[in-house]
């Protein structure tokens, strides 16, 4: 069979900022959302930074304690609503129309309004924590009652923060209507829902899970702006309300959100792997199965983040809890079957990847271990959360999200990353992100509880913090590294080719940076490898 | 769409099944009224596909065996190029956000951006 010719790519077309900003073409919106995402990503890292500088010695020195209640929250709530989750949000929008062959998302306008509700959230957010003379958002990410009742936090901060969070929260909801429309009604000839690649799948489960849970949050948000602002006692003991009501809607969303935060970034590894073990991917039903499993599961054990409230059944969230280590597994078990025997190609990507699977195995285990109440009840509250937290989000979304932008990024400019500089990258991310966060597990077995903003000098707390602190530097050369690769790389512009890295899936059939309606001529899809059946006709199915 | 139907059938079967046993183990109305509610989204989405012959009618997309060519001819409906209007509908929503906080003066306006904003989309739909 001839191999069809990828359409010739078109001459440079310079985009103007407006036509950036209103263009409704999938592809320009996926890219608004990851730039905005990153530049969220770098205003989180720089509260982080100032925090961690404040800890690098016993008794306080930089900033006030209620600044440093603000620089949490503000961080929190950036890195988990602002950075991670819409940067997932955002290749989707890049990458699902080309990899299931439609020329664009369902609803264009929809997912242009989409990024603005996110881009507007999260300007709200900002001023939350810094445009209010009364009092910047400081309660902490999960904004529990009754702490974020009126008596306690009276400022406006916290009202606007609501308010950019239901933003964020309309944001999801639309562009989960989106994702799962395009994925059931655009899939080109062929392309089955067991022909579809795994980042789509990923991103269909994410979807549902973000339909189902941001509106009970939005329901507490709006609770507990009556009770703020209206003179309601939903949530206010002292008018007769319950504050573990408010803990039940918002953990339904925030545990879930943990899953939203992981599983488009599952995907992307999952996408990686097979390519550069140049094998196919071991167990694509078991994978896929796992993946709803895993979205089923989360919605049943938002309670283990209140077993030491009293008023949830601990075996019945410890149990859910454990289970989704099963499918979990699966997916660990796949990406290494994968890998077995395969001829690896340690390219910047994969590199990625490997330091994922590493990160996120101590994450998921100390998961295991914080979904055994008792263990939990030692170690709530402390630093050790905070490690666990972040190996899952931080050593596994956000080292995934390195992958996805080195994998991708010759897609989507036509242009090669340096590959050099992104090994550096790679290099000063590992080793930063483990000094950085492998001292706060031991910060938290010795008792130190996270939030405090100073510590007594000579009881076991010092040296985690200053490595802690040091690892924070060398994670922030490695950003900075990244930035320069990206600069350079720009500048210099060597050509990618459509298909660089003899990929899999459908995207890489067409030009990079795709065409206008990506696709002049759609192949006939075999198999979930529609890239590679083209390259290997006399291996397609 | 059959895969479809049966994924979403099996969301709802977990949640509902899941939110039953949580009531009979803990007796706690909050998080059994959220698993159960958990269960009508999915179950919603496969009540559409379902009436809408989602089961018995075969997509292009879910026949294996089916060519490029399949598609020839079907209509995607068209795909606007630009809209200015997200960005005024999102300014509108913000502004009647901050009239909840720092003064009711501002809902009106905010109120009238946002119908602009609506007017001004349903406008460009038509074209």
């Amino acid at each position: 069979m001839e191999r069809p010719v990828a359409a010739q790519p078109e001459p440079p077309h310079r985009v103007g900022p407006v036509e950036r900003l209103t263009s409704t073409d999938h592809k320009n919106v996926g890219i608004l959302y990851c730039v905005t995402a990153f530049g969220f990503f770098l205003v989180g890292g720089a509260l982080a930074g100032l925090m961690r500088v404040e800890l690098t010695e016993p008794a306080r020195q930089v900033v006030s304690t209620q600044a440093y209640n603000t620089l949490f929250t503000i961080h929190g709530t950036v890195m988990i609503f602002l950075f991670v989750a819409p940067f997932g949000i955002g290749l989707a929008n890049y990458l699902i129309p080309l990899q299931i062959g439609a020329p664009d998302m369902a609803f264009p306008r929809l997912n242009l309004t989409s990024y603005w509700f996110f881009a507007g959230a999260g300007l709200l957010i900002l001023l939350s924590g810094v445009a209010s003379a009364s009092g910047g958002a400081a309660m902490g990410w999960t904004a529990y009652t009754p702490l974020s009742e009126l008596r306690y936090s009276p400022g406006v901060g916290l009202d606007l923060w609501i308010l950019g969070i239901v933003l964020v929260a309309i944001s999801n909801v639309m562009g989960g209507v989106n994702i799962l429309t395009t994925v059931f009604l655009m899939r080109a000839p062929g392309m089955t829902m067991w022909r579809l690649p795994i980042f789509t799948w990923n991103m269909v489960v994410t979807a549902i899970l973000g339909l189902v849970a941001f509106p009970p949050a939005v329901a507490a948000f709006a609770l507990l702006f009556i009770d703020r602002r209206l003179g309601g006692h939903a949530f206010d003991p002292l008018g007769g309300g319950d504050p573990a009501l408010y803990q039940h809607l918002f953990w339904f969303l925030g545990h879930p959100e943990v899953y939203i935060l992981i599983l488009p970034f599952f995907g992307i590894i999952t996408e990686v792997i097979p390519v550069f073990s140049r094998k196919p991917l071991f167990g694509y039903l078991g994978i896929v199965l796992a993946t709803i499993a895993i979205g089923a599961l989360s919605m049943g054990v938002w309670a283990h983040h209140m077993f030491t409230t009293g008023v949830v059944n601990n075996p019945f969230f410890s149990a859910m809890s454990l289970l989704i280590a099963v499918p979990t597994g699966v997916k660990f078990f796949a990406w290494t079957g994968t890998m077995w025997r395969g001829k690896i190609h340690f390219t910047v990507p994969m590199l990625f990847a490997l330091a994922f699977l590493l990160n996120f195995l101590i994450g998921g285990v100390t998961g295991v271990m914080l979904a055994s109440a008792p263990i939990d009840f030692h170690m709530n509250d402390s630093y050790f959360v905070v490690a666990h937290f972040h190996y899952t989000i931080m050593g596994g979304s956000v080292f995934a999200i390195f992958a996805g932008i080195y994998f991708w990024f010759p897609k989507m400019t036509g242009v090669m990353l340096r590959e050099r500089l992104g090994r550096v990258v790679a290099a000063l991310l590992f080793v930063g992100f483990n000094l950085t966060f492998w001292p706060q597990f031991v910060l938290g077995l010795r008792g130190f509880p996270r939030r405090y903003v100073s510590y007594p000098a000579d009881i076991g707390f010092d040296t985690p913090n200053l490595v802690s602190t040091i690892g924070y530097a060398v994670l922030f050369a490695g950003v900075v590294v990244f930035l320069a690769d990206v600069a350079v790389s720009l500048w210099r512009r060597v050509p990618a080719g459509d298909d660089p890295w003899d990929a899999n899936s459908l995207e890489w059939v067409t030009t990079s940076p795709p065409p206008e309606h990506n696709f002049d001529a759609l192949p006939q899809i075999r198999s979930e490898r529609p890239a590679f059946d083209l390259r290997h006709p006399e291996l397609a199915p | 769409m059959r895969t479809t139907v049966w994924m979403m059938l099996a969301l709802f079967a977990f949640g509902a099944i899941s939110g039953t046993i949580y009531w009979f183990v803990t007796y706690e109305p909050a998080g059994t009224l959220l698993l159960w509610s958990f269960s009508l989204m999915p179950l919603i989405v496969a009540g559409y596909l379902v009436l809408h012959g989602g089961v018995r009618v075969g997509t292009p997309a879910d026949d294996p065996e089916a060519t490029p060519d399949r598609a020839a001819g079907q209509e995607l409906g068209t795909f606007p190029a630009a809209s200015t209007w997200p960005v005024v509908l999102v300014l509108g929503s913000i502004t009647v956000g901050a009239s909840l906080v720092y003064g009711l003066l501002l809902l009106p306006v905010g109120l009238g951006v946002m119908a602009l904003a609506v007017l001004g989309l349903m406008r460009e739909s038509r074209d």
